[in-house]
């Protein structure tokens, strides 16, 4: 077999995890060279070691080599497995950080995945569980992936930098995809949102609560802020509190903005006005971004979109994110897919910022893993 | 006489006829038909029963949705690609003059020797390509995998024979084409009643094999060595109105029936090593799926390919232009068969193919073609050695050709021009010429790079005044589109050159400052950066430095613009190349030439434009005006104008503190606004996919350049390795927020839905500030009005839905799907019609019905020193990761023809998606608890699992294995078929393991056993394990012992015996071999392309050497020597005895022991005299006894006399007392008799 020919092969760490989900969806192995190469601690960090980790529970026959320093990496993919998986996240990044791959991943096992993930449900860097759960899981079920056992809950919520979240996720395999035409993401109709305090005084998510409606209430009335103050051994390690925002729109998009406490001993401490002030302030940020998918989950739709029958399949999206960007440089090196990219500047249709229409046929990808009875 | 010849009329009693008959008389007789039938009888057709009706009902729906089909997105092209018609049969029967009759029927042209497919027209809307099989079974299993219709010829005069069974069962496990059937050689038969008789036998088997009514066509005799002219015209008919259902698998994966070949090959490389690897390009019309270059292929008979290259060409046998005749023009009926020496003028990247000119071509006179086409195809072989000069020869070698190369070109140079101009020119195949020469030849890569790319940029700004760049080979290449832009360049520069002092600082200040904020958004636009925090610092330093550096360079551009021009165009060879270095390599292979010509001259345009601030609208609306001129180069948009496009937006955001600044810049914004969307489509396009290159990196090899002047300096880009590592998120950070607290109403987003009132955006930059309480104030009083829309709106709503439902309740959720099928379907061919071909390829890749000519690299020589025109080549797309292998398992079933069954590890020959390959399988059988079981043999009639090691293949695929694909077997040579049903990168496959011990120490029901593991860890994996004696005790196995090793403590139900065996049953994973071995038929010389032999069976090899099995002597059967078992007494306990009745206890007669001696009695020694007394005694004694022996019997005679006699008597006695009593109870009767008579007469006679 000509496996030699048809590895791909790209330099550092950045979008990793792109890279990997790509190789294990198109089955075409990838090395990874100079990861952090010229840094003074070289190689892999503990969090993408725990990525990979993660990966090699949920498929079967991957083959990973790492060289002693860490800084080279080949992934020769295996078939994604599935079924009743836990893995203890690392702490350094949250549980977001996984779960993005394995929303793409998920659709796409022998056996439906029902994985427990354990670590830091929130912080600053990565999407939260509770912005993924809002966002991302209507967006899977418009391209057909639906069913009882399609959940996202959050169990426990952590905090960094103890961690101690925990999250139940489990999603049902497909076979095919349904092509998607999302091409009018409607107007707000109504803005949801969770205000969570672990290990804090509960008045904080009030508080936070408080200062984001203050900003909202000018534009929508219907508004409503749950407040989740979490006990005892549900409240993980460390303090924190945050908001997650998502505004719901009349066609079904979900426009998401969040903003978490710093974490303790890093940083000043974070007033919970500030915090609900400002995570309004990028919602409506995203609002004006606008598109039928939120800013996270652009790349999650494209893939979807990739992955679909031969189909013509269409999304608005808003400016595209530089991580959505290298995504479409990878999709287009693994599955050989080009999008057609056209900008729809704001005019009389479409408000806010500049709209993308993005526009692919499918690949006519089939889950090769599941099995026929 | 003539009156009794005449027939006497018969009347009809059967057919259509006497039914009207019939029937005009039953209305004659008002008794009228069926219909008045109901009426008539209205109570025989009433509902009798209500449970009998529903039931009827329900087999009249089943019956109706059997019919259906699951809908699927039609994706049939609109320009179909020609049919594949595979004319198949056995040898003699006819097939080559099948085709040359079909061809000569639908070109009028006849061909005397056919090789390879044959593309023809055979209507308006329909080609075929038809192809002949032979009996080859690899070709068969091939062409079964293409074929849209398979003519498959019978002799009629033989009967069926096996190849055609073999090809009806390859045909209906890889999807079942439609076929047709045509009998051949029917002028064989002498009587028609025979003929008749064999018509129909074979016309029921046929049916039988495809589907009761599948079309038998009959070829009745051959005139002339062809077939009857109307017969083909007939055939000829039904092929081309025929329809065809879509195969899963043909409409899921790409592919093409190659139908010429060439090899590009260095003639160098050959030369040196025959044995070489070869590079080829291969032909054909695409079908199936869209083709995307890059991806793999696969040939069978020849192995797994990357394609290298991939590009469309016109089409060699074209459908005609629509018009509005009903039969073609004897000019559209076009013949293409490259392989067999017909077809028409073909240019393209390597070769030039010249032939007969089409079916006008023979018209006109009978010249010397044959000879003709000779030379100009040996002269293409030579043309195509050359490479190079191929145009040149081509045309100083076909003049002599005169009337016929004319009409050729009438045909062909037309589309040819056309393709050029798609291709933007003509002379990027040449460039890709050199390439090709260059990286064949030299091995310094970059040098040539650069050369080329230095040529190609200066074809794409078309300077002519650039006398040190231009080319004297390019210089013809200048257009005169190009002359209009150039001179529209010269003019906006100027323009920005009188411009430039007044916003040169602007511009500067914008760049600085957005150096600080707005650096982090320019990273995300630009996508090499990361907008991390750490590398916020490192990044605004260079961006400063940068800045310092454009700054450096305007007024070098002020100063001399033909010095800019150079330098902008270095810049963008660098920028070139720092991209190729910080993107993975296949980026920039991947790109096709032409693209990279595009933006390099883009680029260059960028570069300009990003010296010269373009402020004023006007100078926007100027450069669109010169865009709409320049074709190409204006559509593709560069990064850089976007990112300062961005850049400024940033600025203005976040300067909006200073709110005056902000608003002075609303008219300017407006402007950009308006350019942006003129220009974003392809500069989006670009940024993604295009080279990219930053203007930071570009500036920096500007500065470079223009020091090193001659020296390219590669240094690696501090921000490139730093985006490398930079953190992996996938959120998009905000940068430049806009101020929500003052312009919440600016972009009037929002739908109040309760009142549904829609805020719409003011368009207005004034009247945007709104302060929010307005907005409520604005709500208030329409909250009334809209609640009672609201209400209405709903009840509008309901009264759809309830109109839905009852109104067209034929609305099922088949139609629903049907619909939203046929929607996609639409959707699909409207997506993309509007584009040129050369982009709608990049979008969707190459569609089915497209010409195509695909490059592919490393084909081992044997392909190309063995080639055999005779044999199908095909190119086989392979979807994602059907190219890796793992292990698959299918669903397989023994064929019934086969005669032997399949034995596990032997390897077999599959053929599965498009591959045929050797294996070893394994076959198993799922057991209720599913458990794969291993099986040594395959079941007779009966499906069992297999699984082997091999190639990944989509599941729901059917597959058919064959034992050996060499030679010809007089048997049936289908092995199996069957379903793919899973693919998995490791097996469970089990077989069955016994372990067995010996008790050594046997307590209660506790017992020690040795001698089933070796160690005490095995034994601790089996803790708790069943076990079992032969006779039956099962138990368990305890803990590990420690003084005998392996040995173990286990309990049981009962007591065991020293004499038991203790065993285990358990499961033991079975491994398959890693053998995976394609069958490479394609390469085998000519001739012996069906001699394949793989690796042999254990079997085929001891027989082969003749190697006896060794039987294990424990199988061997010996007589069976059973011991006599003895058994030991019952014991029965002494108190349990005393307890026994008398009856039950055992009896033990102590035996007669020895008599004591003094009990013993002395023997008696007589006198010889008491001896004689006792003598005589004796003697007298049985005298005496005999004597009354003697009187005993006679006594018992004379007893037994008397005893006769007395009973005679007796008997006399009672005769005569019987007598006696007679005669008295007579008497008596009579007595009584009289008395009664008396009784009755007596009152009687006194009244007498």
């Amino acid at each position: 077999m000509a496996t030699q020919a048809h590895c791909l092969s790209y330099a550092g760490c950045n979008f990793l995890r792109q890279r990997l989900v790509l190789s294990t969806l198109s089955g075409r192995p990838v090395k990874i060279r100079k990861i952090r190469a010229r840094d003074d601690n070289p190689g892999l960090r503990d969090f993408e070691a725990s990525f990979i980790r993660l990966l090699d529970k949920i498929t079967n026959g991957s083959r990973i080599e790492i060289n002693q320093t860490g800084t080279t990496l080949y992934y020769q993919p295996g078939l994604l497995y599935g079924g009743s998986v836990e893995h203890d996240c690392n702490v350094l990044r949250s549980i977001g950080y996984y779960l993005e791959s394995l929303l793409c991943l998920a659709p796409f096992m022998k056996h439906p995945l029902r994985i427990v993930l354990r670590g830091v449900t929130h912080d600053q860097v990565d999407p939260s569980v509770d912005v993924l759960k809002a966002t991302a899981l209507p967006l899977l079920k418009q391209f057909g992936i639906d069913g009882e056992s399609f959940e996202l809950k959050v169990v426990r919520r952590g905090m960094p930098p103890g961690g101690g979240g925990e999250v139940l996720f489990s999603c049902p395999v497909r076979k095919v995809l349904r092509p998607v035409q999302l091409t009018d993401p409607g107007k707000i109709r109504r803005i949801r949102g969770t205000a969570y305090s672990v290990r804090v005084s509960p008045q904080m998510a009030n508080r936070v609560v408080d200062s984001a409606r203050s900003i909202l209430n000018k534009f929508i009335p219907d508004i409503y802020i749950y407040t989740d103050h979490m006990k005892g051994v549900n409240s993980g390690k460390s303090p924190g509190f945050g908001l997650s925002l998502v505004a719901e729109t009349t066609n079904g998009t979900f426009l998401s903005a969040e903003l978490a406490s710093n974490p303790q001993g890093q940083g000043a401490a974070v007033l919970p006005e500030d915090l609900g002030r400002n995570c309004a302030k990028l919602l409506l940020e995203e609002i004006y971004r606008g598109g039928c998918v939120d800013s996270t989950n652009q790349s999650l739709a494209l893939l979807l979109m990739t992955l679909g029958q031969q189909d013509v399949s269409k999304v608005l999206l808003g400016p595209l994110s530089p991580y959505t960007i290298e995504f479409l440089r990878h999709l287009k090196s693994f599955f050989q897919i080009m999008f057609k990219i056209e900008t729809k500047p704001c005019g009389e249709e479409l408000k806010g910022g500049d709209k993308v229409l993005m526009t692919c046929v499918g690949i006519g990808f089939s889950n090769l893993s599941k099995t026929l009875k | 006489m003539e009156t009794k010849d005449q027939k006497k009329h018969r009347k009809k009693n059967s057919g259509p006829k006497a039914e009207k008959k019939k029937k005009r008389h039953l209305q004659d007789l008002q008794l009228g038909d069926e219909e008045d039938a109901r009426k008539r009888n209205p109570k025989a057709f009433a509902v009798q029963s209500a449970v009998r009706m529903a039931r009827s009902f329900h087999r009249t729906q089943d019956l109706k949705t059997k019919k259906h089909h699951i809908p699927v997105v039609d994706r049939t092209p609109l320009e179909p690609p020609p049919i594949v018609v595979v004319v198949m049969g056995p040898p003699k029967v006819g097939k080559s003059t099948l085709i040359q009759c079909l061809i000569r029927n639908f070109t009028r042209q006849k061909l005397t020797e056919i090789r390879g497919p044959v593309t023809i027209v055979s209507g308006k809307k329909r080609r075929l390509t038809i192809i002949e099989c032979g009996c080859d079974i690899n070709m068969m299993i091939d062409l079964a995998k293409v074929a849209d219709l398979v003519l498959m010829l019978i002799d009629a005069s033989f009967g069926f024979e096996m190849e055609t069974f073999e090809f009806l069962n390859i045909c209906q496990v890889h999807g079942f084409p439609k076929i047709m059937g045509v009998l051949t050689h029917l002028d064989s038969f002498k009587y028609n009643k025979q003929l008749k008789k064999t018509k129909k036998r074979l016309k029921h088997r046929f049916w039988t094999e495809v589907y009761p009514g599948a079309k038998l066509f009959y070829l009745s005799g051959m005139v002339h060595g062809e077939y009857q002219n109307q017969e083909i015209h007939n055939l000829g008919r039904f092929i081309t109105v025929m329809k065809f259902r879509p195969l899963t698998w043909q409409t899921s994966h790409p592919y093409i029936l190659a139908d010429r070949m060439e090899d590009l090959t260095n003639p160098e490389d050959i030369r040196t090593n025959i044995k070489c690897d070869r590079k080829v390009s291969l032909y054909g019309y695409l079908r199936g799926a869209h083709l995307k270059n890059k991806s793999q292929i696969h040939m069978p008979g020849v192995g797994d390919f990357a394609v290298s290259d991939v590009s469309f060409l016109p089409d060699p046998c074209a459908l005609p232009e629509q018009q509005k005749k009903r039969c073609l023009n004897e000019k559209e009926k076009l013949v293409y068969a490259p392989l067999s020496g017909v077809g028409g003028v073909l240019y393209d990247k390597d070769a030039v193919y010249v032939d007969l000119g089409g079916s006008h071509g023979f018209q006109d006179e009978v010249r010397p073609t044959h000879e003709l086409v000779q030379s100009l195809i040996s002269t293409h072989s030579t043309i195509d050695a050359k490479m190079a000069s191929s145009r040149v020869t081509l045309f100083s070698d076909s003049k002599p050709l005169g009337s016929e190369d004319i009409d050729n070109q009438g045909q062909w140079m037309p589309k040819e021009e056309k393709q050029m101009d798609l291709k933007t020119g003509r002379v990027r195949r040449k460039a890709i010429f050199g390439d090709e020469e260059d990286e064949s030849g030299d091995s310094d890569e970059e040098d040539d790079e650069e050369m080329s790319e230095g040529d190609r940029l200066v074809e794409s700004s078309s300077d002519d005044e650039t006398e040190e760049e231009a080319d004297a080979e390019m210089t013809d290449r200048c257009m005169t589109g190009k002359g209009v832009k150039r001179q529209r360049l010269e003019e906006m520069e100027e323009d920005l050159e009188v411009d430039l002092p007044a916003f040169a600082d602007s511009d500067d200040d914008l760049e600085r400052s957005s150096g600080e904020e707005g650096e982090a958004e320019e990273a995300d636009e630009s996508s090499e950066e990361e907008d991390s925090p750490a590398g916020g610092r490192s990044l605004s330093e260079s961006q400063v430095g940068d800045s310092s550096k454009a700054g450096l360079l305007q007024t070098k551009g002020l100063s001399n613009s033909l010095n800019l021009e150079k330098a902008t165009l270095t810049t963008s060879d660098s920028g070139h190349c720092t991209a190729e270095e910080a993107f993975a390599s296949e980026d920039e292979t991947e790109e096709s030439s032409s693209l990279s010509t595009e933006e390099e001259g883009s680029e260059n345009e960028e570069v300009i434009r990003k010296k010269f601030p373009k402020s004023s609208p006007v100078a926007g609306g100027q450069r669109l005006g010169s865009e709409n001129f320049i074709d190409e180069t204006s559509d593709v948009e560069d990064l850089l104008k976007e990112e300062e496009d961005y850049k400024e937006e940033n600025s203005y955001s976040t300067e909006t503190s200073g709110a005056l600044k902000w608003k002075e810049d609303l008219s300017r914004k407006a402007a950009e606004a308006f350019l942006r969307q003129q220009q974003a489509t392809p500069n989006l396009r670009k940024l993604v996919y295009g080279t990219v290159t930053e203007d930071n990196e570009e500036e920096d090899g500007d500065t470079r350049e223009e020091l090193g002047g001659l020296f390219r300096v590669s240094q690696p880009s501090r921000e490139c390795k730093h985006k490398l590592d930079s953190l992996d998120c996938s959120r998009f950070h905000v940068e430049a927020p806009h101020d929500w607290d003052l312009e919440e109403e600016l972009y009037g987003d929002f739908e109040d839905l309760e009142t549904g009132d829609v805020h719409k955006g003011k368009p207005g930059a004034d009247t945007q500030i709104e302060d929010a309480e307005e907005v409520k104030e604005e709500i208030d009083p329409s909250a009334e009005e809209s609640a009672k829309k609201k209400h209405l709106d709903k009840k509008r709503k309901l009264k759809e839905m309830f109109d839905a439902e009852y109104d067209e309740g034929e609305s099922t959720y088949f139609d629903d799907l049907k619909g939203e099928m046929h929607k996609q379907a639409q959707l699909n061919r409207a997506e993309f019609e509007d584009q040129d071909d050369e982009a709608r390829v990049q979008y969707e890749g190459f569609r089915p019905g497209m010409y195509v000519r695909i490059e592919i690299e490393n084909v081992p020589c044997e392909f190309v020193l063995n080639f055999d025109p005779h044999y199908p080549i095909i190119l086989g797309g392979l979807g994602n990761s059907e190219g890796n292998v793992g292990y698959v398992q299918m669903r397989l079933k023994k064929h019934r023809w086969y005669k032997k069954i399949l034995k596990s590890r032997d390897p077999i020959i599959f053929s599965v998606g498009w591959r045929r390959f050797q294996t070893i399988p394994l076959y198993y059988i799922e057991d209720h608890n599913g458990r794969q079981r291993l099986l040594k043999y395959t079941p007779q009639h009966m499906h069992c699992g297999a699984t082997f090691w091999g190639p990944i293949t989509p599941q729901g695929t059917g597959f058919l294995a064959v034992q050996s694909v060499s030679g010809i077997m007089p048997d049936f040579r289908i092995a199996a078929t069957g379903v793919v049903l899973d693919l998995d990168k490791s097996i469970k496959i089990v077989k069955k393991l016994k372990l067995t011990g010996f008790p050594y120490k046997i307590f209660k029901n506790t017992s020690f056993i040795k001698g089933m593991f070796n160690s005490a860890l095995e034994v601790a994996k089996f803790e708790g394990a069943v076990i079992r004696t032969v006779s039956g005790i099962r138990g368990q196995i305890k803990k590990a012992l420690r003084a005998p090793e392996g040995a173990f403590r286990a309990s049981f139900e009962d007591k065991l015996l020293m004499s038991d065996i203790v065993f285990m049953r358990t499961w033991y994973p079975v491994s398959i071999p890693a053998f995976y071995n394609p069958v490479t038929s394609l390469l085998k010389p000519v001739g012996e392309k069906d001699t394949w032999s793989g690796m042999r069976t254990t079997g085929q090899l001891r027989l082969a050497h003749g190697v006896k099995l060794k039987p294990n002597k424990d199988s061997l059967y010996k007589p069976i020597v059973r011991q006599k078992k003895h058994f030991n007494s019952v014991h029965i306990p002494k108190a349990l005895q005393k307890a026994l009745p008398f009856k039950n206890k055992p009896k033990t007669q102590a035996k007669a022991g020895k008599t004591p001696k003094d009990r013993l009695r002395p023997a008696v020694i007589r006198e010889p005299h008491e001896r004689k007394i006792l003598a005589l005694l004796d003697a007298l004694s049985t005298v005496h006894s005999q004597k009354m022996k003697k009187a005993k019997e006679q006594r018992h005679l004379h007893n037994k006399e008397h005893f006769k006699v007395k009973q005679k008597e007796e008997e006399e006695k009672l005769k005569r007392q019987k007598d006696l009593r007679k005669k008295l109870f007579r008497i008596q009767g009579q007595k009584e008799r009289r008395n009664q008579k008396a009784s009755l007469k007596g009152p009687e006679e006194p009244s007498k």
